[in-house]
């Protein structure tokens, strides 16, 4: 018996779709209160670049940790990776060794690497839960970005030169973003490889039995992880013009609170660019949205708790109510 | 991952074995002990038990993370609670009420908490405890943040009580009293009550526990309520050497916590490990930190020590398994 969806079906039942449907109610809801309140627009070019470039490094990282979610892993150890590449490359600045801005980028990039290298050998050749591993790597990064640091700060004046790449009305964290979600988009949907890392998320076993090194997924996976932490170590430096071996601390939760919030699955195998990227731009439009709505600061985590819990606990709810449907039918 | 299925219900480790956790452990422990004497003149017991009190008050969670690590669940928002509960007890201590109240709230507080985490994960079985406790650690921290508004801390006005709560008998401080008692009850509890093998039972095997009569979502609410609680009174301690609570109050607590527990032999997958092993890894955690704090070495140093035992710790079994299977499979290519 087929029949055709209604519209209303297909949006609710497509994760992006509704989360698209929410952004936008939003959005208008937010424009209004701002535009009759006397306030101008809150679309306006300012506003929505500010809102990307406040959380470059979070919509960044999804990317990185999307993968290693499809893989059924996590990842809490980017920010301290983000903190030792960022510091060293603070570092870099302020005894003069470097400041090229190019080069600066790539070195960040590559301890990334090493740091997601690392992390991927152990889980995947040792067989430990990504949590712990990641966790004793988070403590070690950040002990070492503040060895690095020597309890020395590198302001302003010293990074000078690498600001002007992250600075405001600058777009080079805009290039950044685009070309990663571009290029993310092409290679998990259309690529062997891509379709290989979803294949390891839904059945490890079943991808391995149909030949795919499955070792060698996993520890790409946490270093493409640590090659986006590490860039974002770079881009933090430049965007904020300071380097801090405190830099970031805790934010790893918002990075895989906005995968979940784009319906990416903690149990592997499911997710997508785009519903990461409206996961994380739904978390940078709240947090941008709440003070011009006259909610002071401190409300915000309070306000992006309830919003994780509310879309994690409604997904269940319609998830339920779908397999149900589902029964039903069949027993039709 | 795989191989769920194949493991036994049992925390004693096969006797006769070369080497057990426990025993490495101890001699990390001992080893810790002769690094502090020679590095540092002023490393005595005296000095130990002056210091502890400030390290020590995480260590009341770990025994409820144990828990909950052995059942294979995992709850990262203790951090936040141990932050709202010492909030409200600051309040509370403002408003003027007495001791006895604010003990009452401030466990209470974390206790609710806890009820919070465990009613969400009963009756949404198919989520995952990571992603709520992730939800309800931004809202806690929220709430706590909310409450102490713009300036982001609050402190203790009548310090008195809690002083004496951080003080000693003779040399021996209130709060390592407390935790002997506390580790005595909770490896009692888990070693020798069926209450302990239950959580063995759903840790190794969540369904065949289901089917054997086991009530596994009671258990689950009971385990996500006792952390909360710990909580509280980790929250209680920690104010009586810091006499007040600001937004990053317990920032990271949930990691040191599982750590702990990781380091002492506690599997993440669950069904696996002891406290005793877990206790003696979080003494050896307690007593490093109060050396490097000796040494003068920065605080932040020691976590690439805890990185480092953290990784080691879980690398070791694991070589060790590779190295049986290597031995077995050889043995099963000649016969």
């Amino acid at each position: 018996m087929e029949e055709k969806k209604s519209l209303w079906k297909r949006i609710t039942g497509s994760r992006e779709a509704s989360l698209v449907l929410i952004l936008v109610v939003m959005l208008i809801l937010v424009e209004c209160i701002q535009y009759f309140g006397g306030n101008g627009h809150f679309l306006s070019p300012t506003n929505i670049g500010q809102i990307f470039r406040n959380n470059a490094l979070t919509m960044l990282m999804a990317l990185g940790m999307l993968c290693v979610l499809l893989t059924a892993g996590i990842d809490i150890s980017i920010t301290s990776t983000l903190a030792f590449a960022g510091m060293i490359v603070g570092m870099l600045q302020k005894n003069d060794v470097c400041h090229n801005t190019f080069l600066l980028f790539l070195i960040a990039a590559l301890i990334g690497l090493a740091c997601g290298f690392l992390n991927g050998l152990i889980i995947a050749k040792g067989h430990i839960a990504p949590i712990i591993v990641t966790m004793g790597f988070m403590y070690i990064w950040r002990g070492l970005a503040y060895v690095v640091s020597g309890n020395q700060w590198a302001s302003g004046a010293d990074v000078a030169q690498f600001a002007e790449f992250g600075k405001d009305g600058s777009a080079g964290p805009y290039i950044i973003l685009i070309a990663a979600y571009v290029i993310f988009f092409i290679v998990l949907k259309w690529t062997t490889y891509g379709r290989r890392i979803y294949a390891v998320g839904s059945n490890m076993e079943a991808a391995s039995v149909s030949g795919i090194n499955v070792d060698k997924i996993l520890v790409s996976v946490y270093m493409i992880m640590g090659l986006l932490a590490g860039l974002s170590g770079a881009l933090s430096v430049s965007i904020y013009a300071s380097a801090q071996p405190n830099m970031q601390y805790g934010k790893e939760m918002d990075v895989i609170a906005a995968c979940v919030i784009g319906g990416v699955s903690m149990n592997g195998g499911r997710g997508s660019v785009v519903g990461t990227f409206l996961g994380a731009l739904f978390y940078a439009v709240l947090a941008k949205a709440l003070p011009l709505v006259g909610l002071d600061s401190i409300w915000q985590n309070l306000i992006k708790g309830i919003v994780v819990l509310a879309v994690v606990l409604i997904n269940t709810l319609t998830q339920r109510a779908m397999d149900r449907a589902a029964l039903e039918r069949r027993e039709m | 991952m795989a191989g769920k299925s194949g493991r036994t219900i049992s925390i004693e480790p096969k006797k006769g074995k070369f080497f057990r956790w426990e025993t490495g452990l101890i001699f990390i422990f001992i080893a810790v002990m002769i690094f502090g004497t020679i590095v540092s003149p002023s490393f005595n017991i005296k000095s130990v038990f002056m210091n502890m009190p400030k390290y020590l008050a995480e260590m009341f969670m770990m025994y409820a993370m144990g828990y909950i690590l052995i059942i294979a669940e995992i709850d990262i928002s203790v951090g936040a609670i141990v932050c709202l509960a010492a909030t409200m007890a600051c309040f509370a201590n403002n408003a003027g009420l007495p001791f006895g109240l604010q003990v009452i709230i401030c466990i209470g507080i974390g206790t609710l908490c806890g009820i919070l985490n465990g009613a969400i994960l009963t009756h949404f079985t198919e989520l995952p405890s990571m992603i709520v406790t992730l939800g309800t650690q931004i809202i806690f921290r929220g709430i706590a943040e909310v409450s102490m508004g713009s300036g982001g801390s609050i402190s203790l006005t009548d310090t008195k009580a809690y002083a004496a709560l951080g003080g000693s008998i003779g040399i021996v401080p209130i709060a390592f009293i407390l935790i002997i008692v506390t580790a005595l009850i909770f490896i009692f509890v888990l070693s020798k009550t069926t209450a302990g093998r239950k959580l063995y039972a759903i840790g190794s095997n969540h369904t065949t526990a289901l089917y054997s009569g086991i009530k596994v979502q009671k258990v689950r609410m009971i385990c996500f309520v006792l952390i909360g609680t710990m909580a509280g009174v980790c929250a209680l301690f920690l104010l009586a050497t810091s006499f007040g609570a600001n937004t990053t109050t317990g920032q990271g607590f949930e990691m040191d916590v599982i750590s702990m527990c990781v380091f002492g032999g506690i599997a993440t997958t669950g069904g696996k490990g002891n406290l005793v092993g877990a206790t003696i890894a979080g003494f050896t955690i307690v007593l490093l930190k109060i050396v490097l704090s000796l040494l003068n070495v920065s605080g932040q140093t020691i976590l690439v020590v805890i990185g480092i035992l953290l990784i080691v710790s879980v690398l070791i079994p694991s070589i060790n398994q590779a190295l049986t299977n290597k031995k077995k499979k050889a043995a099963l290519a000649k016969a």
